[in-house]
């Protein structure tokens, strides 16, 4: 058996995937975005209780916080786990676990293919709940929703790569009426067992999404190649982080930027004033608090052969930079010089962690 | 303010305020009176403002003295030049009174020096959102310019906390450029410390103009301000009220803490929150949703704000900058601002003025004990009534 397939919509589906994990006891507990039925309001839940899975919304347009960084905090999991993740959030945690900031052990990953999420200043908003029902119909077809994210709009990685289970819905016409859950390991087959549905031997085919993914690419093909002003260098840096305020809020909410201490916020980056008073000297002027173009590159230099494209960086930036897109097209170079993809598996070694003895050659 | 000997000099705007203060500015550098000027310039792509330190008269050109938006707070571009100690240039400081104030409590806090720095502020008509202002930065320029000239608030185009803000004129600066209440060519310089008087000195400029039109205007806002203040935060109180009113108030947290990272205030380098000793066991988490029935992420949100309120509060100086930071729109300085007020009614103390009394947590005194005792006693009969 390779798939399972349920008799409701892709979002009722993975609901009564997880009624079945929680409710059989094969799992002690699952994380997935869960909606307030009094509020609207979302929060990720650790859900204990069978109960609890009637306010789940796992597969909802709405990314609050990097799913994988909170898993993170949960493991090593002594009990097992099941986890809904976007496939960019799975992607981050994968890269967590290669940095030994979280383990896979005892979780049961699930993931889908993925429409997008809208930007968190719309998902706290009045009439979001509005938009729901239409989004998912737009999804299944296999359209770029109008108004999501534009590092969503521009993901052409929106098939997990490593999930014990893959949801069909983005690019999935059926996944309005029926839910196609495709069991990619053993663990998945086991997990499975005793789950109502239609079994069959059909895996997981990318084919189905071709279109999506093309029209995905065309997308961040537009959207990359408005991110660099004319003339490049530094003025273009200036020009595009001029207007950062220095709040790191990109690397806090980063699933890639562990560091409970950044560099850049620590002593290492204290000048001392005989120190501005030589810069002074020769410039003629500085900037305060100095250090604003470094950063970004800094951290760029750190994580981005990393960065998963979750787009979290450019959703809480104050002064709409688009961080996002710009890591996203750093790090998709500079992976591509190793042949590395941010994520996609656990047992590729993140490029900066291993020698090769021909690397030496290059450099000479 | 209410000093009847205050006197200051008129500085002629005849092209704007901005202008004047550029020319004062040039002028002190070129008099050596300063060996630079830390000012707000608008960025190259013109979509913000960045903090300069200039030593070039001709730089100055570039400067708005008066910025439209508040990118970052003074206080913090104050701190990043002054934490490691005193050098020997000297500074002058063009900022907004909550700037000059959030400065204040830093120096308290040993976080900047200000032995070389000269701190100029002015009657301030507020500040635009920071979405608001690179959403459409000439739209913001023009209402700020016309704000600027008519030296009135425009509830509309400016931050919440500006709208009740009491502290918008004259603070512990060194010398003040007085605004309000006078004719849209003039303004007054009015120094404030012997080290602002020595400035004005220095440059030539005598004390000789009459202060009381501005004075009384700037009261007469302040007593208007005053009340609006206490009915819109005892609104913002009425939603706070015990742990479900906090609940819902920060219900949309995702905990990013862009908040903390933006306040002059708040200026340990690893927030408690965000260190190893706030980490959770991942067993312990785990078997704590199961004995609930569920547990909520991104979590400790009332906890985080709480926590970091009884830290700041005592200091806060309501600049309005944790709101323009928040990705959620949670009103965070108007709820701040609120429980600073009570913070530092308890103990008689007002955030940002430089007049020797230390911070209410850096001092204790005896009879504060009693109270404690009292506190204490009262707790245990009522407790014992209860039994």
């Amino acid at each position: 058996m390779s798939s399972i397939n349920l008799d409701m919509s892709a979002p009722e589906g993975t609901v009564a995937l997880l009624r079945h994990l929680l409710g059989s006891g094969k799992v002690s507990a699952v994380l997935a975005l869960r909606k307030s039925p009094d509020t609207g309001a979302y929060d990720i839940g650790l859900i204990a209780d069978e109960a609890g899975l009637d306010n789940a919304a796992p597969v909802d347009p709405v990314m609050l916080a990097n799913t994988g960084q909170i898993l993170s905090s949960l493991t090593p999991a002594k009990k097992p786990l099941a986890v809904v993740l976007k496939p960019c959030e799975l992607r981050g945690f994968v890269e967590r676990v290669k940095r030994d900031q979280g383990s896979l052990e005892n979780v049961l990953t699930i993931s889908y293919t993925c429409g997008g999420v809208f930007p968190l200043e719309k998902v706290i908003g009045e009439s979001f709940a509005d938009a729901i029902p239409g989004y998912f119909k737009r999804v299944a077809s296999g359209e770029i929703v109008e108004g999501t994210r534009e590092a969503c709009r521009g993901c052409e990685r929106f098939i997990p790569s490593s999930a014990d289970m893959t949801i069909a819905m983005a690019g999935a016409p059926g996944s309005t009426a029926g839910c196609c859950i495709y069991l990619n390991t053993d663990r998945a087959r086991e997990l499975a067992e005793g789950l109502e549905g239609k079994q069959s031997d059909d895996e997981f085919d990318p084919a189905m999404t071709r279109e999506l993914a093309a029209k995905r690419t065309a997308e961040k093909e537009k959207i990359f190649s408005s991110l660099t002003p004319a003339g490049g260098g530094l003025d273009a840096l200036i020009e595009v982080f001029g207007k950062c305020v220095g709040c790191h809020g990109c690397g806090r909410v980063c699933p890639i930027c562990y560091c409970l201490l950044c560099d850049f916020e620590s002593r290492s980056f204290d000048y001392d004033l005989p120190y501005f008073e030589k810069e002074l000297a020769g410039k003629g002027a500085l900037r305060l608090p100095p250090d604003t173009i470094f950063f970004h590159l800094g951290r760029m230099t750190h994580m981005s052969f990393s960065c998963v494209g979750c787009g979290l960086c450019s959703d809480v930036c104050p002064v709409g930079i688009p961080v996002a897109h710009i890591f996203k097209k750093v790090g998709e170079h500079t992976a591509s010089l190793f042949d590395y993809v941010a994520g996609r598996d656990v047992e590729e070694a993140i490029p900066v962690m291993v020698f090769k003895e021909e690397e030496f050659d290059e450099l000479g | 303010m209410s000093d009847p000997e205050k006197q200051g000099a008129g500085l002629e705007a005849a092209d704007g305020i901005k202008s004047a203060v550029r020319d004062f500015l040039r002028k002190a550098l070129e008099n050596s009176a300063a060996d630079a000027v830390l000012v707000p310039v608008r960025t190259p792509a013109e979509d913000s403002y960045a903090w300069i330190l200039t030593n070039d008269p001709n730089l100055l050109e570039k400067a708005s003295p008066a910025a439209p938006t508040m990118p970052v707070q003074g206080a913090k571009a104050l701190k990043s030049l002054t934490r490691k100690g005193e050098g020997t240039a000297r500074v002058i400081a063009v900022m907004r009174p909550c700037e000059i104030r959030a400065a204040m409590e830093l120096f308290k806090l040993n976080q900047v020096h200000l032995d070389n720095i000269t701190l100029i502020s002015y009657d301030c008509v507020g500040a635009v959102p920071l979405q608001d202002y690179v959403g459409d930065p000439a739209g913001s320029e023009e209402r700020f310019d016309s704000m600027l000239e008519a030296r009135k608030t425009d509830a509309a185009a400016v931050k919440p906390v500006c709208r009740i803000c009491v502290d918008f004129s004259l603070v512990d600066s060194d010398v003040h450029i007085g605004l309000m209440g006078l004719a849209g060519e003039s303004a007054l310089l009015v120094p404030n410390s012997e080290k602002g008087q020595a400035l004005l000195d220095t440059m030539g400029i005598a004390c000789e103009a009459d202060v009381s039109g501005w004075m009384q205007a700037v009261s007469e806002l302040k007593a208007e301000r005053e009340g609006n203040r206490s009915e819109a935060l005892s609104a913002t109180g009425a939603g706070l009220q015990g742990l479900d009113g906090l609940s819902a108030t920060f219900a949309d947290c995702i905990g990013c803490h862009n908040c903390q990272s933006v306040c002059p205030i708040c200026y340990c380098r690893q927030c408690y929150f965000d260190s190893e000793a706030a980490r959770q066991d991942p067993a312990a988490l785990l078997d704590t949703a199961i004995a609930r029935g569920g547990m909520a992420f991104p979590g400790n949100k009332v906890m985080f704000h709480t926590g970091r309120m009884a830290h700041m509060s005592l200091s806060c100086v309501s600049c309005g900058q944790c709101t323009d930071a928040c990705p959620v729109s949670i009103p965070v300085a108007d709820i701040f601002s609120y429980m600073a007020r009570l913070t530092q009614a308890t103990f008689e103390y007002v955030a940002g003025r430089n007049d020797g009394e230390p911070l209410p947590l850096r001092q204790f005194k005896e009879d504060e004990v009693e109270k404690v005792h009292e506190i204490v006693k009262g707790a245990e009969e009522e407790e014992a009534a209860h039994e």
